[in-house]
């Protein structure tokens, strides 16, 4: 846990107040954003974000399933985040377990969409190879490596960075399968079909200290937080998926106000990360 | 199956005594006190050291001596085939104990009573020889947090295949079968401080396939002390001195 002394928090909470915090940031103001892509090179996409001292890594594994009987044209995608022991000491043993479900709940919710899949922002119709028999499923496996607070938003971002640098194989079908059997199917080696990645929403987190709401918070400043809410918008500026954590109730007019500054911190932050995915993608073609 | 060619090239190119390119970067973790990345080859692990502090647990506590605690975890996506194994399996239980005996070893305890030091190592990427680069990856780390050690310990693995000793095993000849020797070995002082050993061998071929693991570890001193030394400079540099 954070240990901090009574003039330490009031620190935090008047710079807060006074909208100059105490590593200079103003209220609305994210840490300096590194992407890197392409990290593990086992997976068919990876991306490692770095936001201040928080570092995560996301990766994207794809393998050939069955679709659901409920949604033969749709594939599946699941979402997992570890916490791994060396981000803190506490997340020894199963101590990360309880952080790490609440976080992959959040993520499912904030970039999958509902249970049938409506409003994800992958689209999930283009993973299926075969309708009601063959189709992609796509785990997404998280870690994080070191944490100091947004991790929310650093795993949001490092998961669209992860898709962005997925590449799934192209998969012939053998034609003459017929009635129930499984079609055979040939895994191409060569070519590598590329996601449209530029409807995944971003996870903007507006954690509320005092009177005030600020974004991108570390630790220090999230532990002096009342409540926090996350809101996943995408390109479009709608709004994909909503969680709110923390105690402390929440006006409900303050929470339209929080949605809206969301919505306009969003289209930085999305700008921001295109341009530091570019950036990455092309960094690793040369090298 | 073929694991040395007649032209004596192993599977990946390297030839028998050769081991996989390393490379190893202190300071990976910004809020751990101590922390290192070692990569051996497609081995990919970060250590990161907490402590020394107070006991967490004071049942735990010892009078004369600092408690050394570790614990080693897989990431699901280290493995080529997807893997989804709950914490705290027999197999990551066995390596947490082997790396905190070792570290054990070398760190002079008895400077911190009433301590605890923690040594968290994940492993990123698993090509075999995971359990060496993870008391690579350690030693960095406590080397890093500043923790008073006899000496640098290092660990290297080596095998015997098709009747030619191997150095640093790679996934694929770590699962041929054959005889897998993984020696921790402390440079300075010239000895070993852990030998294990999976399969059969007779002893005067064991001799010479733990002599060649141990000219690994030597090496790999060499390369560990180079970092440590250019992490020196570098801190010494910003500081102005």
């Amino acid at each position: 846990m954070v240990g901090l002394s009574l003039g330490e928090k009031h620190f935090i909470q008047g710079g807060i107040a006074q909208d100059i915090r105490s590593d200079g940031r103003k209220r609305l103001t994210y840490r300096p954003i590194n992407v890197e892509t392409g990290v593990i090179p086992q997976a068919n996409g990876s991306a490692r974000i770095r936001m201040g001292a928080t570092d995560v890594i996301s990766t994207v594994k794809a393998e050939l399933g069955k679709p659901i009987s409920l949604q033969p044209d749709k594939g599946k995608v699941s979402i997992y985040v570890d916490c791994s022991p060396t981000a803190a000491p506490m997340f020894e043993g199963r101590g990360g377990e309880e952080l790490s479900t609440e976080l992959s709940v959040a993520l499912q919710r904030s970039l999958l969409g509902g249970k049938s899949g409506a409003g994800a922002g992958i689209d999930l119709s283009s993973l299926v190879v075969v309708e009601g028999k063959i189709c992609w499923d796509l785990y997404i496996d998280c870690l994080v490596v070191c944490s100091d607070g947004n991790l929310l938003d650093a795993l949001g971002a490092a998961i669209k960075a992860a898709l962005s640098n997925t590449g799934i194989p192209r998969v012939q079908v053998a034609a003459g399968a017929s009635g129930d059997e499984q079609p055979e199917v040939d895994i191409s080696d060569e070519e590598f079909l590329q996601f449209d990645t530029s409807d995944i929403p971003v996870i903007v987190t507006l954690t509320k200290v005092g009177r005030h709401y600020i974004v991108d918070a570390t630790t220090e400043e999230e532990s002096q937080m009342s409540s926090a809410i996350s809101i996943s918008v995408n390109r479009k500026g709608h709004i994909c998926g909503l969680t709110k954590r923390g105690g402390a109730g929440l006006d409900p007019s303050i929470v339209l106000d929080m949605i809206s500054v969301a919505k306009h911190v969003s289209e930085q932050l999305i700008n921001k990360l295109d341009s530091e995915i570019a950036a990455a993608e092309a960094g690793e073609d040369e090298s | 199956m073929e694991f040395v060619s007649l032209e004596g090239f192993r599977l990946d190119g390297r030839r028998p005594m050769e081991m996989r390119q390393i490379r190893a970067e202190i300071g990976a973790v910004a809020k751990a006190d101590g922390s290192a990345v070692f990569e051996m080859g497609n081995t990919k692990v970060i250590a990161a050291v907490y402590g020394p502090r107070e006991v967490q647990n004071r049942t735990q506590q010892i009078n004369d001596q600092a408690l050394v605690r570790c614990e080693y975890s897989m990431a699901n996506f280290s493995t080529g085939d997807r893997m989804r194994k709950p914490k705290g399996d027999r197999r990551s239980t066995e390596i947490s104990l082997v790396i905190r005996q070792t570290m054990e070893a070398c760190i002079l305890t008895h400077l911190m009573p009433r301590s605890q030091i923690d040594i968290f190592v994940q492993v990123l990427q698993a090509d075999g020889g995971t359990r060496s680069a993870c008391i690579n990856a350690a030693t960095l780390a406590l080397a890093d947090a500043g923790i008073p050690m006899r000496d640098l310990v290092t660990s290297c693995s080596s095998g015997y295949l098709n009747s030619t000793p191997l150095l640093d095993l790679n996934y694929v000849e770590d699962s041929a079968g054959g005889p897998d020797v993984t020696v921790g070995f402390l440079p300075k002082l010239d000895k070993v401080t852990l030998l294990q050993m999976d399969s059969k061998l007779p002893i005067d071929i064991f001799e010479n396939v733990m002599q060649l693991a141990i000219e690994g570890c030597k090496a790999i001193a060499n390369y560990i002390r180079e970092i440590m030394l250019e992490n020196t400079k570098q801190l010494e540099y910003r500081r102005g001195i």
